[in-house]
């Protein structure tokens, strides 16, 4: 089963891609509310995958992975950033960080999961996927 | 992928969304405070960058709880804010009522 690590400082942001990820897709979801919290949880959970906002406050998202590079724990985990389609996003910027995509708020919560496995061309990873009972977790 | 019901999906949505209420209705008051600031000439610095966070969210999450054209609303909203000129902030009070009639039965 996949595991995601979501930060994002929205609760609501946080508990709908959470439940969309872990209804839709039968991935465990672990969730964030800073870059500095979402750190320590990579460390901890060794996530499969790091969905995280861009603008957040204190430190952006862009910093916070850019921490991450710099530690060899963490620094291969995938990342995949979210941001707010209204910003006029320069993807070649993100890009060029090295992140491994970008995605777009709203995102459809029918959909998330696969926007996810595609960028990370887990599209045909079966066994990524669970057809385990919907489950709603708290946002920590 | 194995997808449940999007009907199951949706009712855990709408739970969310009815917790998230309270929380939303204050935003949409902020943005009418800011709107009739603005509207008045007498916004202020630290009220017109409260209000663009608060729009900017609300661009964020009002089209993944299924109301995209709320959503949209409020991205004007954050692009008159954060690029404000006396003419645009003096036409916010509309749009910020667009924003409020647009989620009519849904608050």
């Amino acid at each position: 089963m996949r595991r995601i690590l979501i930060i994002d400082d929205e609760d609501d942001i946080r508990e709908v891609a959470a439940l969309s990820l872990e209804a839709t897709a039968g991935w465990k979801t672990v969730t964030a509310s800073s870059g500095a919290e979402g750190i320590k949880l990579a460390m901890a959970e060794r996530p499969d995958a790091i969905l995280m906002d861009v603008m957040m406050p204190g430190v952006d998202g862009p910093t916070t992975f850019r921490t991450m590079q710099e530690n060899p724990a963490i620094a291969n985990i995938p990342v995949l950033l979210l941001t707010a389609k209204v910003q006029g996003v320069d993807k070649r910027r993100f890009a060029d960080l090295g992140v491994a995509g970008i995605l777009f708020k709203p995102f459809d919560p029918l959909t998330l999961a696969e926007q996810i496995a595609e960028a990370l061309h887990w599209k045909d990873d079966a066994p990524s996927v669970s057809s385990q009972t919907p489950s709603v977790r708290s946002s920590s | 992928m194995s997808n449940p019901p999007d009907a199951e999906i949706q009712a855990l949505l709408d739970d969310l969304w009815k917790r998230h209420l309270p929380s939303l209705v204050e935003r949409l008051d902020l943005l009418e405070r800011a709107a009739a600031e603005a509207a008045s000439g007498a916004i202020s610095e630290a009220m017109r960058a409260e209000a663009q966070s608060v729009a900017h969210k609300l661009a964020g999450n009002l089209g993944m709880f299924g109301h995209p054209q709320a959503g949209e609303i409020a991205g004007q909203i954050e692009l008159t804010l954060k690029a404000p000129t006396p003419e645009t902030l003096a036409g916010l009070v509309p749009v910020v009522a667009r924003l409020r009639q647009s989620l009519d039965g849904h608050l």
